[in-house]
C-alpha cells in the first residue's frame, strides 16, 4: 500500500499511464493494426481518403472513449456505493442498479420505440433509481438499519427481477426485440460518438458532485453517531452521492448495456493501493476503471477475430483472479 | 387390428431406414409403438397405411408437407409474417391448428389432434422426442437444412415416395438448368464465391452454414477462403471487420425494422463497405429473409432459386454450350 502523499501521487500517475497505454492499445490494435504514427496523423490531420484514418475516427476513437468513460463511471459508482452502504460487496451490478437501468432502457427502446440518446439515458436513470429504491426497501431490517447481507440479497433479487423482465420481452417476440440483446450482453462496440456526447454533461455533473463530496465521503465511513457529532449533514451527502451513483451507473448502461465486475473489483484494487481516503480512491478508481475496460475491450476483439468476445466476459476473466487474490488477503470491509 | 397396422407401418419404415443411402444424412427415428389410447381415431384411417393426420413441428417440415400435397392438421407458428409465412399460407388447409413456437410446441395440443405422424427436427425436438413418440409415430430430421433429405424422409414416412421422387427430380433438373445458365451468363466469373449476410439490430451475421448456404452449395456457388469455419457462422459488431464479408457477390437479408435499417445504413455508408469487391462489381443482392433463412423446405428452395434467376438475369439466357442442354 502507498502511504505517503508522494507515493500516492506516483500511484495516480502510474494509473494514468496504464489507462493511457490501454487506450493506445485500443486505438491501434484490432482487425487492422494501425501504427502510432498514423494515429497522430489521423487525429491532427485527417485524410478522408485513408481507410485507416477512417477506421480510427469512426470506429476506434468512439469505442475507446466510450470504454474509458464507462469503465471510469462504473468504478467510481462502485466505490461510492461501497462507502454509502458500508458494504464491501456493493456495486452497481450486484445491487441491481445496472439491471434496473437496463430493463427501463429496453422497455423504452422496444415498447415505446424511443431511440434518442437522451430519452434512453433518462429511462436508464429512472430504472437505476427504481432499482435503488427497491433494494433499499428490501435491505432495511426490522430495526431500520441496513444489514449488509440483506442488502446484497435484495440486490440479487432485484437483478433477477429486471433481467427476467427484459428476457420476458424476448419471449414475447424473439425476432422483433432482438436488438435488446445489445443491452443485455453489454458492449462498447458500434456506438457512435453522438451518444457519448449527449450523455457527457451528465457524467461531468456527476464527476463535479464527486469532487465536492470527497471530504464528506471520508466521514461517511465512520459511525453515524460520530458523523452527527462532527456536525455533518449526512442525509444530504448520502442523497447527493446516491444521485451521482444513479447518473454514473445509469449513463454507463445507456451507453454500453450490462457490464459487470468493473464496479465491484476496481474499488477494491484501488483501496488496496491507496487506502480509504476518497481524495485518492475516487481518481484512482476512475483511472483504473477506464484502463481495465479499455484493456478488456481490446483483448475482446483480439482473441478470435473477426468476431468479438462480449466485453463483460472479458472484464470477468481479467478481474476475477485479481479479485480472488485480494479477497484472500484482505478482510471484507471496504 | 389397429395395433397390427401400426406395427406393420413401424416395421416397414424401419426397413426403409436400413436401406436408406447413408449419404442422405437423415437420421430417422421412429415412434415406439404408438401407445394410443386413441380416443377419436376414425376407423377409416386405420385402414389406410398412409398417415393422414400429420403434425409438423418445424418450418421446413411444414414447407415439405405442403409440397407433397399433404394437409397438416397442426403446424408450428412462423417466425415472421405470423402465424404463417405468406408463401405457404394459401396452401395451408383452412382448419389447421397452430401449435405455438418451433422451440416450444404445445404438446397437449399435439396430443389433442390425435396425429398419425409427427415430424420434428433433431436440434429442436430431441429432448421431447420420447413424449412425441408416445403421442404418435414421430420422425426426426437430422438436419434442418438438407432439403432433399427432408423431402425423401417425409415422402417415405407418409407413403408418398413417388411424389417425393418426382419433386426431387424436378428440383434437380432446375438446379442443373441454373448451373448451366449461370455458366453461360457469367463465363469466367462462374462459379461465384458468395457471402450470405444478415443485418440485425445490433450486429451483422455472416453465415457459414444454414438453409441458404446449403442450397447455394448445391447450386455450385463457392465460399470465400475465410468462410470455411465450423458452426452456423459468425457475428460481427465492428465496422472495421467489414472485409470479412468480401466475396464476388453478397446476398443480404434483413427484417423490416428501424434498428436494423439504421445499422444497415451505418455499415453500407462506410468506405470499407464501398471497397468490397461485391459492392464495386454491383453484386450486392437483397433477398427475402423468409425464403432465405426461415422456409427451409423444397418450396422455399424453389423460390430462392427463382430469386437467383432474377438477380443474375438468367431467364433470357440462350445457351449454346456443349450438349446445349439449357
Amino acid at each position: 500500500m502507498l502511504t505517503t502523499p508522494e507515493a500516492r501521487l506516483m500511484g495516480l500517475v502510474m494509473g494514468a499511464l496504464l489507462a493511457l497505454a490501454a487506450g493506445l492499445a485500443s486505438l491501434t490494435l484490432g482487425a487492422t493494426a494501425i501504427a502510432p504514427a498514423t494515429l497522430v496523423e489521423a487525429l491532427l490531420a485527417p485524410d478522408p481518403s485513408s481507410v485507416q484514418h477512417l477506421i480510427l475516427r469512426t470506429e476506434r476513437l468512439p469505442r475507446a472513449l466510450i470504454a474509458a468513460v464507462v469503465g471510469a463511471s462504473l468504478a467510481v459508482a462502485g466505490a461510492l456505493m461501497q462507502t454509502l452502504t458500508r458494504n464491501a460487496l456493493a456495486a452497481p451490478s450486484i445491487l441491481g442498479i445496472n439491471a434496473g437501468a437496463m430493463c427501463f432502457v429496453v422497455v423504452a427502446s422496444s415498447i415505446f420505440a424511443l431511440r434518442s440518446p437522451l430519452a434512453l439515458a433518462w429511462a436508464a436513470f429512472l430504472g437505476a433509481f427504481v432499482a435503488a429504491l427497491l433494494v433499499a426497501l428490501l435491505g432495511r431490517g426490522r430495526d431500520g438499519g441496513f444489514s449488509p447481507v440483506r442488502v446484497v440479497l435484495g440486490g440479487v433479487a432485484v437483478t433477477a427481477l429486471f433481467v427476467s423482465l427484459a428476457q420476458g420481452l424476448l419471449v414475447i417476440d424473439q425476432e422483433g426485440f432482438e436488438s435488446l440483446l445489445l443491452w443485455l450482453a453489454g458492449s462498447v462496440a458500434g456506438r457512435g460518438l453522438d451518444m457519448l456526447l449527449s450523455l457527457l454533461p451528465f457524467f461531468l455533473v456527476a464527476a463535479g458532485v464527486c469532487l465536492m463530496l470527497v471530504r464528506q465521503l471520508n466521514l461517511l465511513v465512520l459511525d453515524d453517531e460520530v458523523v452527527k457529532g462532527l456536525g455533518q449533514r449526512t442525509a444530504r451527502v448520502k442523497l447527493l452521492a446516491g444521485v451521482a451513483v444513479i447518473v454514473l451507473a445509469g449513463g454507463s448502461v445507456a451507453l454500453a448495456g450490462l457490464i459487470g465486475f468493473v464496479g465491484l473489483i476496481v474499488p477494491h484494487m484501488v483501496r488496496a493501493l491507496f487506502g480509504r481516503d476518497h481524495r485518492w480512491v475516487l481518481p484512482g478508481c476512475a483511472l483504473l476503471g477506464a484502463g481495465l475496460l479499455l484493456a478488456a475491450d481490446t483483448l475482446a476483439r483480439l482473441l478470435m477475430p473477426p468476431q468479438e468476445v462480449p466485453v463483460g466476459v472479458m472484464t470477468a476473466l481479467l478481474g476475477t483472479p485479481f479479485f480472488l487474490h485480494l479477497a484472500r488477503r484482505r478482510s471484507f470491509t471496504p | 387390428m389397429r395395433k397390427c397396422v401400426t406395427f406393420a407401418a413401424f416395421v416397414s419404415i424401419q426397413l426403409r431406414v436400413l436401406t436408406m443411402r447413408p449419404s442422405v444424412g437423415v437420421f430417422l427415428l421412429l415412434g415406439v409403438l404408438a401407445l394410443q389410447s386413441t380416443a377419436g381415431v376414425s376407423a377409416q384411417e386405420s385402414h389406410d397405411e398412409r398417415p393422414v393426420r400429420i403434425v409438423t413441428l418445424y418450418q421446413g417440415a411444414t414447407d415439405t408437407a405442403l409440397a407433397l400435397g399433404l394437409e397438416p392438421v397442426g403446424v408450428v407458428e412462423s417466425w415472421l409474417e405470423r402465424p404463417m409465412y405468406r408463401y405457404l399460407r394459401d396452401k395451408l388447409p383452412a382448419g389447421v391448428r397452430y401449435l405455438g413456437l418451433e422451440t416450444q410446441p404445445d404438446l397437449e395440443a399435439v396430443a389433442g389432434l390425435v396425429p398419425d405422424l409427427v415430424v420434428g427436427t433433431r436440434y429442436r425436438h430431441a429432448a421431447v422426442y420420447p413424449l412425441l413418440s408416445r403421442i404418435a409415430p414421430t420422425v426426426i430430421a437430422d438436419t434442418a437444412h438438407d432439403v432433399e433429405a427432408m423431402l425423401e424422409m417425409m415422402g417415405e414416412a407418409t407413403g408418398r415416395e413417388v411424389e417425393a421422387q418426382a419433386l426431387l427430380a424436378e428440383w434437380r433438373a432446375r438446379v442443373a438448368d441454373f448451373r448451366c445458365r449461370a455458366e453461360a451468363r457469367l463465363g469466367d466469373a462462374w462459379p461465384q464465391r458468395v457471402s450470405v449476410v444478415s443485418f440485425r439490430g445490433d450486429h451483422v451475421r455472416l453465415y457459414y452454414d444454414g438453409f441458404a448456404r446449403s442450397v447455394l452449395d448445391q447450386l455450385g456457388f463457392l465460399r470465400p477462403a475465410g468462410q470455411r469455419g465450423s458452426g452456423w457462422g459468425i457475428k460481427l459488431v465492428s465496422r472495421e471487420t467489414l472485409p470479412a464479408l468480401d466475396a464476388d457477390a453478397i446476398f443480404i437479408f434483413m427484417r423490416d425494422d428501424a434498428a436494423v435499417a439504421e445499422l444497415h445504413r451505418e455499415w453500407t455508408a462506410h468506405p470499407l463497405w464501398q471497397s468490397l469487391d461485391a459492392v464495386e462489381q454491383g453484386r450486392v443482392y437483397y433477398v427475402d429473409p423468409v425464403i432465405w433463412s426461415m422456409g427451409a423446405g423444397i418450396l422455399a428452395a424453389h423460390q430462392l432459386l427463382e430469386e437467383l434467376y432474377e438477380h443474375y438475369e438468367l431467364h433470357d439466357v440462350v445457351h449454346r454450350g456443349e450438349g446445349g442442354k439449357c
